[in-house]
C-alpha cells in the first residue's frame, strides 16, 4: 500500500475508466441533469458521497457475511439491499437535521437508490480488490478510494457536460435536434475524446 | 441444505434494514404542516413561478407564513383559489382576469433595415442598434414570448406576430417582462379593444415605417363617446376603466391600427 497505487486508481477512476464517458454507468443522471451547471453539481456531489459511502458497507458486507457463508454469487441483490437502504436513510437523516441541505439536494438524492454506477463501483471493488474471495493488503481503503475517485470522475464529466449544454442555449441547432438529440451527440463525441486516455488497440 | 443459509442470510439482512428504516423513519419524523399538502395539491402545479415563490411548492409554504397572497398566483381557478383560502381561513377578494395582448401590428408588413444573423432570439437582436426592423418600437418577430410562455398561449402567426390563445393565456405577466420591446400588456379579458401600435414617433414618421401603425390622426379621440381614448406621445391610449368596448373606435382608425380582440 503505498501512494502509487492511490495515485493509480485516481487516474485510472477519473480518466482512463471514467465511469460516465467510458463505463458508460450512471447515464440517466448525465444526461437528465445535466441542462445547467448548479443541479448537476448538486447531484455529483450527492453520487460522490452516497458511492464513497456504500463502497465502505458493501466492503464490510461482503468480506464479513457473504464471504463467510460462502454465498458470494448473491452479491448483486444484497448490495442493491443495502445501498437502497442506506439511501433511504441518509435522506431521512439530511431531512432532520438540515432542512437546508434536502431542498439543495431535493430529489436527486432519492434518485442515487436506482443510479447503476453505485452498485457499478461496488462491484468493481469486490472484483478488483480481493483475489480468490481474499482481501488483498489493503483493499479496504483501496475500495474506500476508488468510491471516491469515481465520483471525481462523475463530477468531472457531469461539469463538463452542463457546461457544453448551457453553452449550447446560445447555438442555432437544428430543430429536429434540440435537447436531447444534441446532448447523445455530444456525449458520443465526449466519449471518444475520453477514449484517447485509454489509447487504441487494434 | 444449502439453500437456508442464503435464505436466512438475506432474510435476517433484509428483516434488519427493514426493521431499522421503520425505526428512523418514526425517530427521524420531520413536522409538516397538514396544510401545506392540502394547498399544494389545489395550486396549478405550473411551476410558473410568477406569484414571485420559488414554484408551486414555495409558493404553499409563502401563503402558509404569510409571505405571499393569495392574489399573487394569477394561474389558479376560481374555485380552487376559495378552497385555499378556506384552509387559511381567509376571505377571497374579487379578481379581475387579465388576458396578455401585443401591441404591434407590424410584423412582416415592416421592412428590415438590416439582415440580422445573430443569435436568434428577440433580446439579442434588440442590442443591435434596436434591431432589424424599420420601426424601432414594433415586433421584432423573433418569439421570446413564446419561447417564455409556460402555458404554451402565445404562437408566432405567419405574418411574423405573436398570437395570444385567449383561453390558454392566464395573465401570468411573463411575456410582459420578456418582452424587450414592452409590446405586451395586461388588459382585463372582458374588454375587447386594443391599439395594436407601440410607435411614439410622429405620424409621418410612423407611417412611412409601416402600413398599419398609429398615425396621431386624434379621429379615434373625437369618437369616443366615454372619452376612454386619449393621444399621448402620437399614440392612441385606452383608459380601460372608462372603456366600454363599444367598438365606435374601431370604425373610424383610418390605419386598422385600433383592433378588437377575438
Amino acid at each position: 500500500m503505498n501512494i502509487a497505487q492511490f495515485l493509480t486508481i485516481f487516474i485510472s477512476s477519473v480518466f482512463i475508466y471514467n465511469v460516465i464517458l467510458s463505463r458508460f454507468l450512471g447515464l440517466c443522471p448525465f444526461l437528465a441533469i445535466s441542462k445547467e451547471s448548479k443541479p448537476a453539481l448538486a447531484m455529483s456531489l450527492a453520487v460522490t458521497f452516497v458511492i464513497v459511502m456504500s463502497s465502505m458497507i458493501t466492503w464490510v458486507i461482503y468480506r464479513f457475511l457473504l464471504v463467510p457463508f460462502n454465498i458470494t454469487y448473491l452479491r448483486t441483490i444484497f448490495f442493491i439491499l443495502v445501498i437502497a437502504t442506506f439511501v433511504q436513510l441518509v435522506e431521512m437523516v439530511i431531512r432532520k437535521i438540515s432542512p437546508a441541505m434536502y431542498r439543495f439536494f431535493g430529489i436527486y438524492l432519492a434518485l442515487i437508490t436506482t443510479n447503476c454506477a453505485v452498485l457499478g463501483v461496488a462491484v468493481m471493488n469486490i472484483d478488483m480488490f480481493f483475489v480468490k474471495n481474499k482481501a488483498v493488503a489493503g483493499s479496504f481503503y483501496f475500495s474506500l478510494f476508488q468510491g471516491f475517485s469515481v465520483g471525481v470522475g462523475f463530477t468531472l464529466a457531469m461539469l463538463l457536460m452542463s457546461g457544453i449544454r448551457e453553452r449550447l442555449e446560445f447555438c442555432d441547432v437544428p430543430e429536429s435536434l434540440r435537447n436531447f438529440p444534441i446532448a447523445f451527440i455530444i456525449a458520443s463525441i465526449m466519449s471518444l475524446a475520453f477514449m484517447g486516455f485509454n489509447g487504441f488497440r487494434f | 441444505m444449502d439453500i437456508f443459509i442464503p435464505i436466512l442470510a438475506l432474510g435476517t439482512l433484509g428483516l434488519f434494514f427493514g426493521v431499522g428504516l421503520a425505526v428512523a423513519a418514526k425517530k427521524l419524523k420531520v413536522k409538516v404542516d397538514p396544510r401545506l399538502e392540502k394547498i399544494y395539491g389545489l395550486l396549478p402545479g405550473a411551476n410558473c413561478g410568477a406569484c414571485g415563490g420559488a414554484g408551486c411548492f414555495g409558493f404553499a409554504e409563502s401563503l402558509l407564513s404569510g409571505k405571499l397572497s393569495l392574489g399573487a398566483c394569477r394561474v389558479a381557478e376560481e374555485k380552487s383559489r376559495q378552497m385555499i383560502a378556506e384552509i387559511l381561513g381567509q376571505e377571497l377578494k374579487e379578481k379581475v382576469k387579465m388576458t396578455a395582448s401585443s401591441h404591434c401590428n407590424g410584423g412582416k408588413k415592416v421592412k428590415e433595415r438590416f439582415i440580422y444573423q445573430g443569435i436568434k432570439d428577440c433580446v439579442s437582436a434588440n442590442v443591435c442598434l434596436g434591431g432589424q426592423k424599420d420601426c424601432v418600437w414594433g415586433c421584432l418577430g423573433l418569439g421570446d414570448c413564446v419561447r417564455v410562455c409556460p402555458f404554451g398561449a402565445i404562437k408566432m402567426t405567419d405574418d411574423g406576430l405573436p398570437e395570444v390563445d385567449k383561453d390558454k393565456c392566464v395573465g401570468c405577466n411573463r411575456c410582459v417582462e420578456a418582452c424587450p420591446k414592452k409590446l405586451f400588456t395586461l388588459i382585463p379579458s372582458e374588454k375587447k379593444i386594443y391599439v395594436a401600435c407601440s410607435s411614439c414617433d410622429s405620424g409621418k414618421d410612423t407611417k412611412a415605417a409601416c402600413p398599419v401603425g398609429c398615425i396621431a390622426c386624434r379621429k379615434c379621440e373625437k369618437a369616443c363617446p366615454y372619452g376612454a381614448i386619449h393621444i399621448v406621445d402620437n399614440l392612441a391610449v385606452i383608459d380601460y376603466n372608462k372603456c366600454t368596448s363599444c367598438g365606435e373606435c374601431v370604425k373610424v382608425c383610418p390605419m386598422n391600427t385600433i383592433r378588437i380582440r377575438e
